[in-house]
C-alpha cells in the first residue's frame, strides 16, 4: 500500500471566473458531490473538495494518482455538465510531493489572488469538515489537511505574508485607524459619487462611526446613499459650515480645480480646535488643494498616496512569500517522511530478513550434529525449517497488510511486528509516523 | 547592581525591537524592567531602614527614587494601556538616571539633618518626585508621538511597524492626562512643601532657588495645559512643548541640586 495524494484543479491562474463559476459546488451540495465522486470514481480512495471563487480543487489519496486523477476529471465533467475538452486544458494536476506542496502552498495563501489574504484557510478547514462529514477522509487526507493547516498558521506566525493593506480602502480605513483611536464618536463625510469613495465610507462606516453625512451635485443621489447607508444628505451649496464637525472628509467630486484650499480650511482647522483630521482625496482632478496636508493635525492623502501604500503592501507580501515558501519545504519534507513511514515494503524486507537470519543463524548452531545425517536427511531438516519459517511470516505480513488497509495503525502494527522480531530499524524515523498520528495538527504550530 | 542591569538589558530589548520594527523582544523587555523594579525596590527599602525615612538624603538618591517611580508608572503604562512603543525611551531614561544616582552616590552613612525629620518629608518628596515621573513619561509618549506623525504626514503610514501601534490620538490623550497628573502632583508638592516649611521655619516660602524653579516650571507646565483647554494646542505642538518643558525641568533638577545648593539642594531632592 504506497497510496499517495492527488490534486486535479483549476484556479485564478489557469482559468477565467466564467469557467471556474460553471465547475464550482454549491456549498450545500459538496458532501453529496463527495459521496457522487467516490462511487464514480473507484481509484479515489480519500477526497476533500474546495470550491471557493478563486478555485476548484479535488484533492484526494490514491494508489494509482493518474488513474485517480483522470477518473476525478471525467466526474467534473459529467456532474458540472460541462464537456471534458473544454476545461481539460485549464486544469492542473499534481501528485505526491507536488500535491503536497500544493496543498500547503493553498493554505498558506502563496497560491491566492492577493498573496497572504486570510479567508483562504477558513474555507479549507470547511472543505476538510465537509469531507470529513462526507466520510472520505482517511488516515493521509487528515494529516494532509491538519498539516496543511499548521502551516498556515507557522507562515502567519513567522512571516509578514498578511500585513498591510491591499487595496485603496482598506489602506484609507487602516490610515484612520492609526490617526483615531476610535471612529465610534467621529463624523465621516462623503463628498461626490466617485465608486472607491463610496466604498471607503462604506467600510468607515460598517466599523462604527458616530454620523455620516453624504453630499453630493445631484441632492436626490445624496439622499438615496444617506437612506442606503443611514446617514444625512446634505446639500452641496451648503456643506462648507459641517466641516468644522468632519472627522474624515472623502472627497470625489468632479472639479478641475480643488473644492477646498488652505486659507478657508485654516479657519475650519482653527474652529474645531486643531482635533485631528483626515483627508482622503479620491478625486481625479485632486479636490483638496496639498498644502492641506501641512495644517496642523491635517492628514491628506489622495489616490496616489493610497495606492503607493498598497503597492508596497504588495512588495512586502512577496518578499514574505519567499520566507513562507520555505516553511512550506521545510514542512513538506517533514510530512513526506511521515507519508514514507506508511509504506509497508521496508517493514516487510526487515521482517522477511530478520526471520530468515534466525533460520540461518539457528541452523548454523546445528551443523554440528547435522554433519552425522545424511544428504537426505539433512534435505528434509532444511525444509522442515524453510516451511516453519514461511508459516510464520505468512501469518505476520498478512495480518500486517491486513491492518494496512485499515491504515489507521498501520505504523503502529509494523512498528510492533519490528520490534518483536528484533527487525533492524532503517533509516525511517517511525517514532514521528506515530507520534503524530492521531494529533490534530495544531501541536506542531505550537512546538515551534 | 542587579537592578541597573535589569533596567540596561530592557532598554537595550526595547531598541532592538524598535530598530528592526518587530515586536519579538517586547515581552521579555517588559519582564525584566518588572523584575528590575523588583530588586530597585528592595534597594531602596534597605536604603530607607538605614536612614529611618524614604531614601532621599542625597541628589543621587533621590535620582534613583526618581528611576524607580519612572519605572513603575512606565510599567503600568505598557502594560495596562499596552503601549510597549514608549519602552524604547522610558527604559534608557530609567537605566541613565539610575546609572548617574549609582555613578555619584556616596557608599556613606547617610543621616538626615534633624530639622528634616518629618512626616512631611515623605509626603512633599514623593510628590514631587511622582510629578516628574510623570512628566518623564509625557515627554516618552510625545516623542513617540512626534516619531509616528512625521510617518503620517510624509506618508510612510502603513507599515508592518505601525501595526497595532497606538494612534495619534491615544498617544495625544495619554500625554494630556500624564501633564494632567503631574501638574497636580507638582501641585501638591509645593503646598506639602510650604506647609512644611512654614511648619519648620515659620515662613511659607523663602525664595530658595528650588523654590523659585519649581515655581517656573509650575507656571510653564499650567501654560502648556491652558493652551489646550482654551485654544486646542494639541497633537505635535503639544508633544513638542512636552520635551521642550522635559528640558527645562531636568536642567532646573540637575541645575539646581548642583550649582544652588540651598536647603533643598545641599541636603536632599
Amino acid at each position: 500500500m504506497d497510496q499517495t495524494l492527488f490534486i486535479v484543479g483549476i484556479n485564478h491562474r489557469s482559468a477565467a471566473v466564467a469557467l471556474r463559476e460553471r465547475l464550482a459546488f454549491a456549498e450545500d451540495d459538496i458532501v453529496a458531490a463527495l459521496g457522487r465522486l467516490r462511487e464514480s470514481s473507484p481509484a479515489v480512495a480519500e477526497a476533500a473538495l474546495i470550491s471557493t471563487c478563486n478555485r476548484v480543487e479535488v484533492v484526494g489519496v490514491a494508489t494509482d494518482a493518474a488513474r485517480a486523477a483522470e477518473e476525478t476529471l471525467k466526474f467534473l465533467a459529467t456532474d458540472r455538465s460541462v464537456a471534458q475538452d473544454e476545461f481539460a486544458d485549464a486544469t492542473y494536476s499534481f501528485a505526491g510531493r507536488d500535491a503536497a506542496r500544493h496543498l500547503f502552498r493553498v493554505g498558506a495563501s502563496l497560491d491566492s489572488m492577493v498573496v497572504g489574504e486570510p479567508q483562504i484557510l477558513g474555507q479549507l478547514k470547511l472543505s476538510y469538515a465537509q469531507a470529513a462529514e462526507a466520510h472520505s477522509v482517511g488516515l493521509i487526507l487528515h494529516r494532509a489537511f491538519h498539516k496543511a493547516f499548521s502551516v498556515a498558521k507557522r507562515v502567519r506566525k513567522g512571516t509578514l505574508i498578511g500585513h498591510g493593506s491591499v487595496s485603496i480602502s482598506t489602506a484609507a480605513v487602516a490610515l484612520a485607524g492609526q490617526i483615531f483611536d476610535t471612529l465610534k464618536d467621529k463624523t465621516v463625510m462623503l463628498m461626490g459619487a466617485g465608486k472607491m469613495a463610496e466604498l471607503t465610507a462604506r467600510q468607515l462606516n460598517a466599523l462604527g462611526i458616530e454620523s455620516l453625512l453624504i453630499t453630493s451635485r445631484t441632492f436626490d443621489r445624496a439622499v438615496a446613499l444617506a437612506r442606503d447607508l443611514g446617514g444625512t444628505a446634505v446639500p452641496y451649496d451648503n456643506y462648507k459650515p459641517y466641516l468644522k464637525i468632519v472627522d474624515v472628509l472623502i472627497g470625489s467630486v468632479s472639479s478641475t480645480r480643488p473644492i477646498l484650499g488652505p486659507d478657508e480650511f485654516e479657519s475650519v482647522v482653527r474652529e474645531r480646535r486643531y482635533r485631528p483630521m483626515f483627508l482622503i482625496d479620491m478625486g481625479v482632478p485632486r479636490n483638496f488643494d496639498v498644502r492641506l496636508n501641512a495644517l496642523q493635525n491635517v492628514y491628506l492623502y489622495d489616490i496616489d498616496d493610497l495606492g503607493a501604500l498598497v503597492q508596497r503592501s504588495l512588495g512586502d507580501r512577496e518578499r514574505e512569500a519567499e520566507k513562507a515558501e520555505q516553511i512550506v519545504e521545510l514542512e513538506l519534507e517533514s510530512f513526506l517522511k511521515w507519508l514514507a513511514g506508511l509504506d509497508l515494503t521496508p517493514t516487510i524486507k526487515d521482517i522477511r530478513y530478520s526471520v530468515e537470519r534466525l533460520r540461518d543463524d539457528e541452523l548454523g548452531r546445528a551443523r554440528g550434529w547435522m554433519a552425522q545425517l545424511g544428504p537426505a536427511e539433512r534435505e528434509r531438516v532444511e525444509l522442515l525449517t524453510r516451511g516453519l519459517t514461511n508459516k510464520l511470516l505468512h501469518r505476520i505480513l498478512s495480518g500486517l497488510k491486513q491492518r494496512g488497509d485499515k491504515t489507521l495503525d498501520a505504523a503502529f502494527a509494523a512498528e510492533v511486528a519490528r520490534r518483536l522480531l528484533g527487525a533492524e530499524f532503517d533509516a525511517q524515523d517511525d517514532h514521528d509516523a506515530f507520534d503524530d498520528a492521531g494529533d490534530d495538527g495544531d501541536d506542531d504550530a505550537d512546538a515551534d | 547592581m542587579p537592578a541597573l542591569a535589569c533596567y540596561a538589558l530592557s532598554a537595550a530589548l526595547f531598541m532592538f525591537d524598535r530598530s528592526s520594527g518587530r515586536t519579538r523582544a517586547t515581552g521579555y523587555a517588559v519582564a525584566i524592567l518588572g523584575a528590575g523594579a523588583i530588586f530597585h525596590a528592595l534597594d531602596l527599602t534597605a536604603r530607607g531602614l538605614q536612614a529611618g525615612n524614604i531614601p532621599v538624603a542625597n541628589f543621587p538618591q533621590a535620582l534613583s527614587f526618581l528611576a524607580w517611580l519612572t519605572a513603575l508608572a512606565g510599567l503600568l503604562l505598557i502594560v495596562r494601556l499596552r503601549l510597549a512603543v514608549i519602552g524604547a525611551f522610558v527604559a534608557p531614561a530609567v537605566t541613565l538616571a539610575l546609572g548617574a544616582a549609582s555613578l555619584t552616590t556616596s557608599s556613606g552613612h547617610l543621616v538626615l539633618p534633624e530639622t528634616l525629620r518629618s512626616v512631611w518629608l515623605p509626603i512633599h518628596v514623593t510628590l514631587a518626585i511622582l510629578g516628574y515621573s510623570m512628566f518623564v513619561l509625557a515627554a516618552s509618549v510625545s516623542i513617540v508621538y512626534l516619531a509616528f506623525e512625521s510617518r503620517l504626514k510624509s506618508k510612510r503610514a502603513i507599515g508592518p511597524v505601525n501595526e497595532g501601534a497606538p494612534s495619534l490620538e491615544k498617544l495625544d490623550r495619554i500625554n494630556y492626562h500624564l501633564l494632567g497628573w503631574g501638574f497636580a502632583m507638582l501641585s501638591l508638592a509645593i503646598v506639602s512643601g510650604a506647609i512644611w516649611a512654614d511648619a519648620t521655619w515659620g515662613h511659607f516660602w523663602s525664595w530658595d532657588p528650588k523654590e523659585s524653579w519649581s515655581l517656573v516650571i509650575w507656571i510653564l507646565y499650567a501654560g502648556l495645559l491652558e493652551s489646550r483647554l482654551t485654544v486646542g494646542w494639541r497633537g505635535r505642538r503639544a508633544a513638542a512643548l512636552t520635551i521642550v518643558l522635559l528640558g527645562v525641568l531636568v536642567g532646573s533638577f540637575v541645575g539646581v541640586n548642583l550649582i544652588f545648593p540651598g536647603k533643598h539642594g545641599g541636603s536632599f531632592g
